[in-house]
């Protein structure tokens, strides 16, 4: 269960990117956040592990406080928060065998990457996590020389090694045409179910939020404006879904 | 000199800004509103003015402003005049007879064409009747009056240029006044440069002998046989009575020989009055040369030195059509040690140098400069490794983008360098009894230092660490207040050591420039207890109350600290570090290795960091969040990107290093240069040239290889 309490996040130029935020996740949970862009939906997910230090509140998850933790502690957390960009975040000169394997990098003594050296069995779990996303052939390719869909599925491999407790996934399918996007969620779904794996996941498409939540949450200017669930999100009328995306948006999915 | 081209609508105010400029250049522009200009134009005149008569002052034979100055602004205003003079006829031209434009912009350019054939006229007949005082010849050169012409152009615009503004609060083009400024620093450092176009052209052909063997070397490159023939037959001198001397030669057939009758005979003698006797008159015949030359007639005395006998008969000999030839000759003066007694046996050699042979053996120049240009390409190569072993870990400190998220406590710091200062001293001194035990310094010096080395390494950051973990767990576990005075105690001892070094540094560094050595030496205490006193309590105070809790960007300050270093060290020329090298460990490439393998890791390290700060960002994002640490981080997700530019940078910076090393070697730093420097002192210009012609072929050809390997990795 991961709670966060009172998050509140300003950069050191003055932008306030997130007030008093507070929300609950379960186990097992597929989350969406949506919002524009500028509302703190990649802010909130990067302080869930710190990738960006929160400047005030609480985060803690099945029982550690996230927020509290010093380096050390922090790395063992982050190993088991597996994380997915928006622009697949690979090495492009590197093969996909080793940015899948580096997903793994937290549980490897760091004087061993000195020789690029990786445990046996993690090369056959880098395996089995290419066969997972269904492009195993591709393990000795450059990463850019993959399409855009194929790098996201590399991106999932990658949190996969990991083992993690939970994926945060930051916008996964804003690069990518309407096709992909369904078979990268897909597998993010199918992942949440088979492993009862929790997901929070930002979006911008209404109708890929209504497919694929469980529970969504509405960010706007750095404010919780909107929770509920995909049953909610699907009733929403034209005033709350203004109140999200702004008085200029437009409804443009189911 | 547009004052007046166009008639204006407002000309009382008008002239009254002309005329405060004409007093004070710049002040109608400055009244007028153009406050910016008017200034620039003040600057630029004061500027102009006192280049001018500076220069004029050097170049003269005497020194003096005052004097220069006089001259210069009598000329400015002779110039002047002549230049309001051509005005007043444009205008009159312009009002009374010439009314079409084109008729006007004809006039004006045959205005301006006479204005500068009226100067070269007065500055050529200037130079011709200077006057009788010497220092005035000096001083009244044509550069004076070029000067001041053009710079009477200057005060001119800017006087209309003052008018116009004022007249119609218009901006005219600032076009006359660069052109003249260019102008006028034209001929400043034409004048300064000393520039002799007529001498350059007349003694143009002393460079052509240099020139020829400068361009065409390749003659030197390779070695020539002259094949020789030679005949000898030997002579007994002095002949004391009843000696016939070594028995005579006789014809052999297939060989050239000589025959030289009598066998005995007397030195030719030179007294010391001068007076000239002849030796004993040989007859000397030979035959099996070669038909048509000609033979030289060497005289070889007993030591067996040979020489050409002078004042004795011919020496060049022609052969007739049968290979023969017959000629006289007295046996030369030769000096004889004086502690050769009695009859010696003396040689005539005749030699017939027939025909020069190429060879394809190199020439001893050839191969000095071949073994140069080795080792100047592996100097370059020793510096270039040298230099990435270093400025790569430099440049990881030097990336903006990887230390500005280091963040450390004051406790941290405080602790960490109290205790790496200690666990440097201690590795010094564990360092120095096992050099002690090893046989000191001079004994094993390899093994010493890489012992030392590692320990400092070591306990440093041994120290470091315990020191950082040390303070940070007793700011937890202890009384908040004894650990934040304990703390703030600790880096106020920091503050002070920095404040002492700081405080020395200005009364040595600073304070010694201005003050005799002695009396700077006596106040340092002062000033460094006094440094340290400030720097002290400004830490404490720091440390207590203003950010104790807070996270200090340790590592921006690292950052800076290793980019301002870099840059100084790159700043300084490789020449200069060479001399360094030179003191160090004396002329030769190791000397030239140590200059370019300190500006390299600058050079490169620059480079490097440049690259590192230029990565993606989203693939370190993406290391972070597996859990790796930094070390992880970097050789992951910062290595394979940066790693092509680095490659592209090296190869680059090899290049660079190769040319750079023949440049060194001329200071002294080994290589090629060191020879070309020698060979051109020796005026030895072929040799030289060969040198010059491997460093073009070796620097064009290394040009187009790096070129190539860096296009397949960028």
């Amino acid at each position: 269960m991961l709670q966060i309490e009172n998050l509140t996040k300003i950069y050191d130029d003055g932008t306030q990117a997130l007030t008093d935020v507070s929300f609950t996740v379960e186990e097992g949970e597929f989350l969406v956040v949506i919002g524009l862009s500028g509302s703190g939906k990649s802010t909130l997910l990067r302080c869930i592990n710190r990738l960006v230090e929160p400047t005030e509140g609480r985060i803690t998850w099945n029982g550690r406080d996230i927020t509290a933790a010093d380096q050390s502690e922090l790395r063992e957390i982050r190993r088991e928060i597996g994380m997915i960009f928006q622009h697949f975040n690979l090495v492009k000169r590197s093969t996909v065998m080793t940015n899948v394997l580096s997903g793994r990098l937290g549980y490897t003594p760091p004087a061993w990457s000195l020789i690029n050296r990786f445990r046996k069995e993690d090369r056959v779990r880098a395996m089995q996590a290419l066969e997972r996303v269904g492009i195993p052939d591709k393990a000795g390719n450059r990463a850019d020389e993959l399409s855009g869909g194929q790098q996201q599925r590399v991106g999932i491999a990658r949190a996969l090694m990991q083992e993690p407790k939970m994926i945060l996934a930051d916008e996964p399918v804003a690069s990518l045409d309407p096709v992909l996007a369904h078979s990268i969620l897909g597998n993010l779904e199918r992942i949440n179910q088979e492993d009862n794996m929790t997901v929070i996941c930002s979006l911008h498409f209404l109708d890929l939020v209504q497919r694929y939540a469980s529970r969504v949450i509405g960010l706007r200017d750095g404010v919780i404006v909107f929770e509920g669930d995909s049953q909610d999100i699907r009733q929403l009328s034209d005033e709350r879904f203004k109140e999200i995306y702004g008085e200029e948006a437009e409804r443009l999915g189911g | 000199m547009d004052a007046n081209q166009e008639p204006t609508v407002n000309r009382r105010p008008s002239l009254l800004y002309g005329a405060l400029s004409l007093v004070l250049p710049g002040l109608g522009q400055a009244i007028a509103g153009q406050f910016r200009r008017g200034s620039g134009i003040f600057l630029t005149f004061i500027v102009l003015a006192g280049l001018s008569i500076w220069t004029v002052a050097q170049r003269a034979r005497f020194p003096d402003l005052t004097l220069s100055a006089q001259i210069f602004w009598i000329v400015f205003l002779e110039c002047a005049a002549l230049l309001l003079f051509l005005i007043c006829i444009r205008y009159l031209l312009n009002r009374f007879l010439i009314k079409d434009v084109s008729g006007q912009v004809f006039t004006q350019w045959g205005l301006i064409i006479f204005y500068a054939v009226a100067i070269f006229l007065i500055a050529d007949s200037l130079l011709s009747n200077a006057g009788t005082s010497e220092e005035l010849q000096q001083v009244y050169e044509s550069t004076t009056v070029f000067s001041a012409a053009i710079f009477a152009v200057f005060w001119f615009w800017q006087i209309g240029d003052a008018a116009r503004i004022g007249a119609r609060q218009e901006i005219p083009s600032m076009g006359p006044a660069i052109a003249s400024a260019c102008l006028l620093i034209f001929v400043l450092g034409w004048n300064i440069t000393q520039i002799d176009l007529p001498k350059a052209i007349e003694e143009y052909r002393d460079t052509q002998v240099i020139l020829r063997q400068l361009i065409w070397p390749w003659e030197a490159a390779f070695e020539f046989e002259v094949v020789s023939v030679e005949a000898t037959a030997r002579v007994q001198a002095p002949c004391p009575e009843g000696e016939i001397g070594p028995p005579e030669n006789e014809p052999i057939a297939g060989e050239s020989w000589i025959i030289v009758t009598p066998t005995c005979g007397e030195l030719s003698v030179l007294s010391l009055s001068g007076e000239f006797t002849p030796g004993t008159e040989l007859t000397i015949t030979g035959g099996n040369f070669t038909p048509g030359s000609e033979v030289e007639i060497f005289w070889k005395n007993p030591i067996g030195n040979p020489f050409r006998p002078r004042g004795v008969g011919e020496t060049i000999i022609p052969i007739d059509e049968n290979g023969e030839f017959v000629t006289n000759l007295n046996i030369p003066q030769a000096l004889i040690p004086d502690t050769a007694v009695g009859a010696q046996i003396h040689t005539v050699v005749i030699r017939e140098e027939s025909t020069v042979v190429f060879t394809w053996r190199l020439s001893r120049e050839m191969k000095l400069a071949l073994v140069g240009m080795l080792e100047t390409i592996m100097l370059g190569l020793m510096a270039t490794f040298f230099g990435i072993i270093f400025a790569v870990p430099l440049s990881f400190l030097a990336a903006r983008n990887l230390m500005s998220n280091i963040v450390s406590t004051i406790s941290a710091i405080t602790g960490g360098l109290l205790l790496a200062v200690a666990g440097l001293i201690l590795a010094g001194l564990i360092t120095g009894q096992i050099s002690s035990l090893l046989g000191g310094l001079s004994e094993n010096p390899i093994l010493i230092a890489l012992i030392g080395l590692v320990l400092v390494l070591g306990l440093g950051y041994l120290g470091w660490r315990l020191g950082s973990w040390g303070l940070a767990t007793l700011g937890e576990r202890a009384p908040a207040i004894l650990s934040r005075i304990l703390t703030a105690f600790l880096f106020a001892l920091i503050g002070a050591a920095f404040g002492y070094a700081l405080g020395l540094f200005f009364s040595r560094g600073i304070r010694a420039i201005i003050l005799p050595d002695e009396v700077a030496a006596l106040t340092e205490d002062r000033y460094a207890i006094f440094g340290a006193g400030v720097l002290g309590v400004i830490s404490f105070i720091y440390a207590y109350r203003i950010n104790f809790d807070g996270e200090i960007r340790i590592g921006m300050i690292i950052y800076a600290i290793v980019r301002t270093i870099m840059n100084i060290v790159r700043a300084i020329e490789p020449l200069i570090w060479a001399l360094v090298g030179i003191i160090w460990v004396g002329p030769g490439p190791f000397a030239g290795t140590i200059a370019l393998t300190l500006h390299t890791i600058a050079a490169l390290g620059k480079l490097y960091s440049e690259s590192i700060e230029s990565i993606d960002p989203g693939p370190l994002e993406a290391i972070q969040a597996t859990g790796g640490n930094r070390l992880q981080t970097i050789i992951y997700a910062v290595i394979p990107q940066v790693l092509p530019p680095f490659i592209s940078f090296t190869i680059y910076r090899w290049d660079i290093n190769v040319r750079l090393s023949t440049v060194i070697g001329l200071v002294g730093g080994g290589g090629i240069g060191f020879i070309l420097i020698q060979w051109i002192r020796q005026f030895e210009y072929e040799a030289a040239g060969l040198a010059v012609w491997l460093i073009a072929i070796t620097v064009s050809v290394l040009d187009y290889v790096s070129s190539e390997i860096r296009e397949r990795f960028v």
